[in-house]
């Protein structure tokens, strides 16, 4: 291997002034490695490269989690039909710059790329019955104009609070801007005590703005459905659970929860939830 | 990967005095300080990009406006006969999120800084950090000075309130300093320049904890105040170390009386040589030490 190129390329895409997706593995409720998945089955995308893993994670051992060795990935699909690159990876855990250079440099070079999303999941104190809202931060007056079309949020004030660090997604979207690539990042609030499991109305809620922006026709009925499911579930759980009914009504009466009620509400939904599975 | 220069000082001989944060910030707060009395202004910085993981994000109204890097900058003072450069670094770099910078990245942030240096003819290279000691807070910290060169060890010697690693016993002169506050030292040696490492005494009880110990920046000050031979307007600090003082008294207040008592008596045990004669006996200091030691099971280190 060059030691000047951290990837390897398996099969050179055919794509013109495509557009780039990438979706974070360990977000919050995995919802970039969730987007990235139903992308990539229901538009039949194509493996075609990866960025090696050597000098970007820690490769001391593998990480072993649910019963089974994890090792870092960082890969590349295409779908020609679509213009679309997407690329799924773990978020780099030294040499950030160069990884999302390396990202980009293939989303350029290979893949003639011209605007780029990331997929990111947030935190939130709200009932899984409320509307998934989205919410886009652009890296230009381009991009905002364009989402500015979109049935989203694109109005956020933020600034990184004390002690905390900025997301890898907004890192990417600052070395797209030095590149001159218009992005985005795509935020959606998940409701707390989803994070263990999943959330199928935030998966949607992102999947349906890529559909409309691309044009991608994707049939979400099962996305309707895994939500209507899942809601059943939990209103199953609520009718024979009084005190986790009522953990919830409060939510959706934007009543906040005490550290103990909320800490029982995600033990008792991701248990239930895995249990019925 | 570089150095932005937004001005070229016409310095003679400048000495450069550079600092990374480390246990109780003691060195930074100490050439923070003394940059700052000096009124040294900026004329440079590291590109930080490939050494650091942002620090903050500005958005306003959905667009990404800002994204904030930890800062490595460069300061100078054109003093008559007496330049100076200074360097001071935000955060040092790492990989994997040690607290210390180590390896390629560690190496490579040394020599750009000393690509400055010897850019503008740098004479010599102070650094400064932490000594961990077996001491107590209510005693006034020594200096640990840690030369690059054998021939620096005489002028070492005739700084104030100063030791050498041979002055402390069971060392031997040995001793190791973690970090760029020591990378730096001995990157500067392979280049043949002179660099002497000053290391504040904090307690070994304090290491471990977030705060600062601006005592120890204080005697560090006293130290550089001698060795570049300028007055340092050091009671700036007091408000500083008055605070910290009152914090860990505090927190002091709140060990369990046992290892309070066991604390108490560094207030009367020097493990430095010579010791002074005084109420307790050699066998009793071995003794405290060594109880001490196993209190906080880890060795005595520096940064």
């Amino acid at each position: 291997m060059n030691e000047n190129i951290a990837y390897r390329i398996y099969k050179e895409p055919k794509l013109q002034a495509s557009s780039l997706i990438v979706g974070w593995n360990d977000d919050a409720g995995n919802l970039g490695d969730r987007v990235i998945k139903y992308l990539n089955e229901k538009l039949g995308c194509e493996e075609f490269g990866e960025i090696e893993p050597v000098e970007f994670f820690p490769l001391g051992g593998v990480s072993v989690e649910d019963d089974v060795a994890h090792f870092p990935e960082s890969k590349f699909y295409s779908c020609p039909k679509k213009n679309l690159v997407l690329f799924k990876s773990n978020a780099p855990r030294a040499e950030w710059h160069k990884f999302l250079n390396t990202i980009l440099n293939v989303a350029e070079q290979y893949c003639h790329t011209t605007e780029v999303y990331t997929i990111g999941g947030m935190v939130a104190l709200s009932a899984h019955t409320s509307t998934r809202e989205l919410f886009a931060i652009s890296n230009s007056p381009k991009m905002k104009i364009i989402l500015g079309q979109y049935n989203l949020n694109n109005d956020m004030d933020y600034v990184t609070p004390p002690e905390q660090r900025p997301t890898i997604s907004s890192f990417l979207l600052w070395v797209a801007r030095n590149r001159a690539l218009i992005g985005a990042s795509l935020w959606v609030p998940l409701p707390f005590y989803l994070l263990a499991t999943e959330d199928p109305a935030a998966c949607k809620r992102v999947v349906e703005f890529f559909d409309t922006r691309f044009n991608l026709g994707i049939d979400l009925s099962d996305l309707d459905i895994a939500v209507k499911k899942q809601n059943e579930k939990i209103a199953s759980m609520r009718f024979s659970f009084p005190e986790i009914d009522k953990y919830i009504r409060n939510l959706e009466s934007n009543v906040a929860l005490s550290q103990e009620e909320s800490e029982k509400l995600v033990k008792e939904i991701e248990e239930y939830l895995k249990r019925i599975e | 990967m570089g150095i932005r220069l937004h001005k070229e000082p016409d310095l003679v001989k400048p000495v450069m005095i550079a600092s990374w944060p480390g246990i109780g910030n003691i060195g930074i707060i100490a050439v923070d300080t003394l940059r700052t009395t000096m009124e040294a202004e900026e004329f440079g910085e590291i590109e930080p990009w490939d050494f650091f993981y942002p620090k903050r994000v500005l958005i306003k109204k959905g667009e990404l406006k800002e994204l904030e890097f930890p800062y490595s900058k460069f300061y100078f003072k054109k003093a008559l006969g007496k330049d100076l450069l200074f360097f001071v670094g935000e955060e040092q770099p790492s990989d994997g999120g040690r607290a210390y910078a180590e390896g390629r990245k560690a190496y490579q942030i040394a020599n750009l800084v000393l690509d400055v240096a010897q850019k503008f003819g740098c004479r010599r290279i102070y650094t400064s950090g932490a000594a961990v000691a077996p001491i107590h807070h209510a005693v006034k910290s020594k200096v640990w000075a840690v030369p690059n060169a054998e021939h620096l060890i005489s002028e070492v010697k005739n700084y104030p309130n100063t030791i050498l690693m041979s002055d402390i016993e069971s060392r031997e002169g040995q001793g190791n300093i973690t970090g760029l506050n020591g990378l730096l030292l001995g990157i500067a040696g392979r280049r043949g320049i002179e660099a002497i490492c000053v290391m504040g005494e904090i307690p070994i009880y304090l290491q471990g904890l977030p705060i600062p110990y601006p005592k120890a920046s204080r005697v560090v000050l006293e130290v550089l105040s001698a060795a570049l031979g300028i007055r340092i307007e050091i009671e700036k600090l007091n408000g500083f170390i008055d605070h910290s003082e009152k914090e860990i008294e505090r927190l002091y207040d709140k060990f369990p009386p046992e290892i309070k008592e066991q604390l108490d008596k560094l207030k009367h045990v020097s493990y430095s040589k010579p010791t002074e004669p005084g109420p307790i006996t050699e066998d009793d200091k071995k003794r405290i030490l060594e109880d001490i030691d196993k209190l906080f099971r880890k060795e005595t280190k520096e940064d």
